[in-house]
């Protein structure tokens, strides 16, 4: 089932990608394309951000998330500003966006682990007897 | 499966292995068996030694170099950590953090502090700090090991 969503997300993205950028062609660039367009390269840049931070860091479990929220959130506000999506009134709310995705991340990261440690756990344990 | 057993005096250690058709069990055997012939060349103080992976617990890069940890030795290893990954997963070893390379033969358990770091407990109580972006790598190992 994991697979099956994963693959799903990953095929409506690249969908999305290719008939937004055939769009261009037709249409040219359309507000509603410019902004799938900069969603992707946002999304580029926090992958790139996120792989760095795991490489350079090594912090616990809870700090990795604070570190890697205030990385995000930083980057969503500045790009945000660029884009124009938010206004200096409104600019809190990033932290709101990217709040609910990370606490999202964190549940089920939590769970992840607690699964494979008990997986990791049973295969020795099979192992021993 | 069958074993057999019989004494040759005079040549070297042999396994032979018959299959009726290769699958993953017995990719998996040769595996087993192979891991056992690995050794390293390490130098303690004032000597060199040839260490077998069984006797390796952990190996870990500490300023660019190499350290074999034994059940009570320390040893210094020439060789470099992508060097030693090459081959890791063959022999039961899997990284656990940028500097540190178990062999899961010696894994007692892996456990949890406080929803913080992660601990893998070595079967002679040696606990060692297991980075979270290395837990899917050694499941995969448990898992490729169990079929």
């Amino acid at each position: 089932m994991k697979k099956i969503l994963r693959d799903t997300c990953i095929l409506s993205a690249l969908t999305i990608l290719a008939v937004f950028t055939v769009s261009i062609f037709w249409m040219g660039v359309t507000d509603e394309i410019k902004l799938v367009l900069e969603l992707f390269g946002l999304s580029f840049i926090i992958s790139v951000v996120n792989y760095l931070l795991d490489e350079i860091t090594s912090l616990p479990i809870w700090a990795g998330y604070v570190v890697k929220y205030l990385a995000v959130t930083g980057i969503v506000m500045l790009f945000g500003f660029i884009a124009g999506w938010f206004f200096a009134s409104n600019f809190w709310m990033a932290f709101i966006y990217v709040g609910i995705v990370f606490v999202l991340a964190y549940l089920l990261d939590t769970i992840k682990t607690k699964r494979d440690i008990d997986f990791i756990n049973s295969k020795i344990r099979e192992k021993a007897e | 499966m069958r074993i057999e057993k019989r004494q040759v005096e005079g040549k070297p250690l042999t396994v032979i292995v018959e299959y009726p058709e290769w699958n993953r069990s017995v990719d998996n055997l040769v595996r087993k068996i192979g891991r056992m012939d690995l050794s390293f060349s390490a130098k303690s103080e004032d000597s060199s030694v040839m260490l077998s992976i069984l006797d390796v617990y952990y190996i870990e890069n500490v300023e660019r170099k190499l350290f074999i940890y034994t059940k009570d030795n320390v040893y210094r290893l020439e060789s470099s950590m992508a060097e030693l990954e090459n081959n890791a997963e063959d022999f039961g070893l899997v990284r656990i953090s940028r500097t540190c390379i178990m062999n899961t033969e010696h894994l007692k358990e892996i456990r949890q502090i406080r929803n913080s770091h992660l601990e893998a407990v070595m079967d002679n109580d040696e606990k060692l700090i297991v980075s979270r972006k290395y837990l899917p790598e050694i499941k995969k190992m448990f898992k490729r090991e169990s079929l």
